[in-house]
């Protein structure tokens, strides 16, 4: 019984999952190729929703919705990057006050803490009332960032990110402007955290406020879990792939832990250890394979 | 150098203008105000928006200005879910020096009845006076803090279940955990669902990203749901209604819009209602001179409920209303 209603729950979780996979391609864009822990995603996850929700109640158009809600996206991102490369202000605290400001233009924007659009009264893309669809939406949507993500970072442009996030400094001796670098990387990251906030509010019908907290949480988690399920390989659209993989497995994890029979108000902790575990355990493995060579790992040297 | 000059006298005279109008529009504003009748100035702090609360906000004002027409003037705030702004809003009543406070939603009044003990506070959409640490009894409040409670009885929402879904056995409730106001109603509901022979599961989420994870494993346990008027159920009633409905599961409720928004029925308070009684109270208190400390709370009874059904609901959920029921 308790088997059967896990089996039934699995489909809700790879639809929600593949939604924060897109998210997490954002996140692996800051976080991994340019090597910045952007918090702004808490706060643009919301602005992407609040966009797509209010565009979609005054009768916009849902793809049309959606790409307002990348552009919002985009935005956020450029004033973190000019926060962060214009004013000179430390990384992780450009991040977050970002963040906090798009709290005040979330509400603006909404000028409400929540806009409901029901599936009943608009024609949504996807909606979590029909879970299959909204599992062939959302695999179509994050396979069409992923072909684009693979494109972008395959021109010079992408290549100029990319090496700014491998080596500032050797980046910039050849000759490669990594203020500009860093703010488009970031604009895209965001750009792709609104797409994923848009998507989210039409499947769950309604855009919140509080919709974004702890979104870097799962984003980085679907990261580190694609890296784990992955290895070291480093094809960018393999790795791109792993990451939406990693986000659906992060909701079937969690869908496990709570049919294990633990109460709903440890979620928040067991997210918290989903992503310490899959945060550590490659290291973990790197350093007891060091420590027994003849089981297949090299020595340290 | 003399273009320079010019520029400067230029601005200067805009300046000048706009703090001349600004002062004497200021004037303007406030000293027939000061030399008429006195006019009652009441801060209201509603917790969140949705359109529960948002009814009992209109109704409150509709009331007291019915009553006191212009001479009344309210400073509305929405602390849009957060305690802290609750507390900011408060304050800002408190040195405002209003002269009533009216709190919409249990932390609201909370906050309200933290920050001052000589203003009086008026609640509405509080459940519990007493259990939430407001009100030393209904009868007898005791302190600056009175209202009308929205508390309705349960058992007439059971007996709507068992009309309704006479197949069901197990009943969940998801409430927010934030929310001592909805573990009060789902308690007092889990009492009254067991003893008419139902098994009860209580399920808390603690924001509304974690809505749908929670509510499904909550429908692979359960065959129904009872939803008590949370705050945050209550403005994300689509997030849940999505899952239940597509899951085949009813979702009875304790409030009209959440019915309207996507549950199948409810016997409900009207929240407007419930606003018009708060302002009969702050009248009584402002213009009567009627102490807070012994003022009734006021409580809704079951003929003051109305029922309500989301036939579009119902048709999705292949649920037939009974002749009874229509």
């Amino acid at each position: 019984m308790q088997l059967l209603s896990l089996i039934n729950s699995l489909p809700g979780a790879i639809a929600q999952g593949l939604i924060w996979g897109i998210l997490a391609l954002g996140v692996a864009v800051s976080y991994k190729i340019l090597n910045y822990a952007d918090l702004t995603v808490d706060g643009s996850l919301c602005t992407g929703g609040a966009v797509c929700a209010v565009c979609i109640a005054a009768g916009v158009n849902p793809y049309l919705a959606l790409l307002f809600a990348l552009l919002a996206g985009l935005l956020a991102g450029f004033v973190t990057g000019l926060l962060h490369t214009a004013l000179g202000i430390p990384a992780i605290l450009s991040g977050i006050l970002s963040q906090l400001a798009l709290y005040s233009i979330n509400m603006r924007i909404m000028s409400k803490s929540n806009v409901t659009i029901s599936r009943t009264q608009f024609t949504l893309i996807l909606t979590s009332a029909e879970v299959r669809h909204a599992i062939l939406v959302g695999t179509i949507a994050a396979l069409a960032v992923i072909g684009l993500l693979f494109w972008f970072f395959g021109t010079e442009l992408g290549y100029a990110i990319r090496a700014t996030g491998n080596n500032e400094a050797m980046a910039r001796a050849q000759g490669i402007n990594t203020n500009t670098a860093k703010v488009i990387g970031l604009a895209l990251s965001n750009g792709l955290v609104g797409f994923a906030g848009g998507l989210l509010a039409q499947y769950q019908g309604c855009s919140d406020i509080n919709m974004g907290r702890g979104a870097i949480v799962i984003g980085l988690a679907a990261v580190v879990i694609g890296k784990a399920i992955l290895g070291k390989r480093e094809n960018l659209a393999l790795r791109f792939s792993a990451t939406v993989c990693g986000g659906i497995a992060y909701y079937i994890v969690l869908a496990i832990v709570i049919f294990a029979g633990l109460s709903t108000t440890d979620l928040k902790l067991f997210s918290a250890i989903i992503v310490a575990c899959f945060l550590s355990v490659p290291f973990l493995k790197d350093k007891y394979l060091m420590l027994h060579p003849s089981k297949g790992g090299k020595p340290a040297c | 150098m003399k273009q320079h000059s010019s520029v400067i006298m230029k601005i200067t005279f805009v300046l000048l203008t706009v703090t001349a109008l600004f002062l004497s529009g200021c004037n303007s504003g406030n000293l027939p105000a000061a030399s008429a009748a006195k006019t009652y100035r009441i801060g209201i702090i509603q917790l969140a928006e949705h359109p529960a609360l948002d009814a009992a906000t209109e109704g409150f004002q509709a009331t007291l200005t019915e009553k006191l027409g212009d001479k009344v003037s309210f400073n509305l705030q929405n602390a849009q879910g957060e305690q802290t702004n609750c507390t900011t809003i408060v304050n800002k009543f408190v040195s405002d020096k209003v002269d009533l406070i009216m709190a919409n939603a249990t932390n609201a009044v909370k906050a309200a009845r933290e920050a001052t003990s000589k203003i009086p506070i008026v609640g509405t959409s509080v459940t519990d006076y007493v259990n939430s640490g407001l009100a030393a009894s209904n009868a007898k409040p005791g302190a600056n803090v009175t209202g009308a409670s929205d508390n309705n009885p349960v058992s007439v929402q059971v007996e709507l279940l068992q009309q309704l879904c006479p197949a069901v056995k197990t009943v969940g409730i998801v409430i927010c955990s934030a929310e001592e106001n909805s573990r009060i109603q789902a308690d007092e509901a889990k009492t009254a669902l067991e003893a008419a022979g139902y098994a009860v599961k209580i399920y808390t989420v603690a924001d509304s990203n974690e809505i749908q994870t929670v509510v499904t494993k909550a429908c692979g346990e359960v065959d129904a749901f009872y939803e008590p008027s949370d705050n945050l159920i209550a403005s994300n009633v689509t997030t849940m209604s999505n899952i239940t409905t597509a899951a085949g599961k009813p979702v009875i409720c304790a409030e009209q819009s959440m019915c309207e928004n996507g549950f199948l029925a409810t016997y409900s308070i009207s929240y407007y209602d419930l606003g018009c009684q708060a302002g009969k109270i702050a009248y009584d208190i402002l213009v009567n001179g009627a102490k807070p400390a012994s003022t009734p709370i006021f409580t809704f009874d079951a003929s003051n409920l109305a029922l309500f059904i989301n036939k579009a609901n119902a048709a999705e959920l292949g649920i037939k209303i009974p002749e009874t029921l229509k």
